[in-house]
């Protein structure tokens, strides 16, 4: 079930950005669909009796280590994109005057 | 409308398929991988922590790419924001804002103990949870809260901009030099007949290379921020 909802999160995240008007929001939708990859990936890779994966004493099964790996990048990379994205915004508005992409599209055409 | 309605009937299809794809999944499920990882992971690359062991050693080459993809967000974002010939003369957010003094003598009292907590991530990151990621971000936290000891604070994004370059050079030679103690790119250089104790310098040594960038990076994308709220 929790793969399906992690699922949901993307899908709500498509649907924003197709349909935000603000530039703002669109980075807020492309967070979601980031944070829901996270969700679906680490899901994925969990198991109910697995330890975290450490090597110890007495441990015989553990999480799926691969996934975990990945999310480590995943979650810089996403914070740079997203910090990018702003700065880019930023220079929007001072360029144009206003963020909603539709006042942005007029004046430039 | 239509196109609202439209874009909902495509996301529904989707869903119903990733729920259809989610029932095949079951079947190809399997655990060789995590017993592999559980009795092999530290006689490859002696390190207790198995995602450690994974992106520095099995999977060096997509780590290498990400530092990489850092490097080149903390260019683009400082040479969008700094214009010729203004680089002093900048006014912060945080001059216009009265901090109170107990937040002032508190981060003073806590700034060694972060940078502490951070550095002590990033070299355990091969023994307990953490690593060269997490801890640069700690780390990142400590440098930023020198500004609110400091407003005045002035960061010089050009020797930033080295610093990121001179350490994802040396991340590149570190990862090859295995080039020529074993003929294979990109793993452990130290070779395998010695003890796990020397081995895991390697992995001290990248932790702490990526660290430090991460850190960098991300203290010079805040401060970036701060200069670009002015008014």
């Amino acid at each position: 079930m929790n793969p399906i909802l992690s699922f949901i999160i993307i899908l709500i995240g498509i649907y924003g950005i197709c349909t935000s008007k603000h530039i703002i929001k669109s980075i807020v939708c492309f967070n979601l669909i980031q944070t829901g990859t996270i969700l679906l990936f680490l899901n994925l890779g969990y198991s109910e009796e697995g330890h975290i994966p450490i090597i110890g004493e007495q441990i015989e099964k553990i999480v799926d280590p691969i996934p975990q790996a990945l999310m480590i990048t995943t979650i810089v990379i996403g914070s740079t994109i997203t910090a990018l994205a702003l700065i880019l915004s930023i220079k929007i508005f001072h360029y144009y005057g206003s963020l909603y992409w539709k006042v942005v599209f007029d004046r430039e055409g | 409308m239509i196109k609202k309605i439209s874009l909902l009937i495509i996301l529904f299809i989707m869903l119903i398929l990733f729920i259809q794809m989610q029932f095949d999944l079951k079947g190809y499920l399997n655990y060789f991988s995590h017993e592999y990882f559980l009795s092999h992971t530290y006689k490859d690359t002696a390190s207790s922590n198995i995602v450690t062991g994974i992106y520095l050693d099995y999977r060096l080459f997509d780590s290498i790419f990400e530092a990489s993809i850092l490097l080149i967000v903390v260019s683009g974002i400082v040479y969008m924001t700094t214009k010729e010939g203004e680089e002093n003369e900048r006014v912060f957010i945080f001059e216009k804002v009265k901090i109170s003094n107990l937040l002032t003598i508190l981060s003073r009292v806590l700034y060694p103990f972060m940078l502490m907590f951070g550095v002590y991530i990033i070299i355990h990151g091969h023994l307990s949870p953490g690593g060269g990621f997490q801890g640069g971000a700690i780390l990142a936290t400590a440098v930023l809260i020198t500004y609110y000891i400091d407003p005045d604070k002035i960061t010089k994004f050009s020797l930033i901009i080295f610093l990121e370059k001179l350490l994802f050079i040396s991340i590149l030679i570190i990862s090859s030099l295995s080039l020529l103690t074993k003929n294979v790119l990109f793993t452990n250089f130290i070779p395998n007949q010695t003890s796990n104790t020397y081995r895991s310098i390697f992995l001290i040594l990248l932790n702490l290379l990526i660290g430090i960038k991460v850190s960098l990076g991300l203290v010079s994308i805040f401060s970036s921020f701060l200069k670009e709220g002015r008014s």
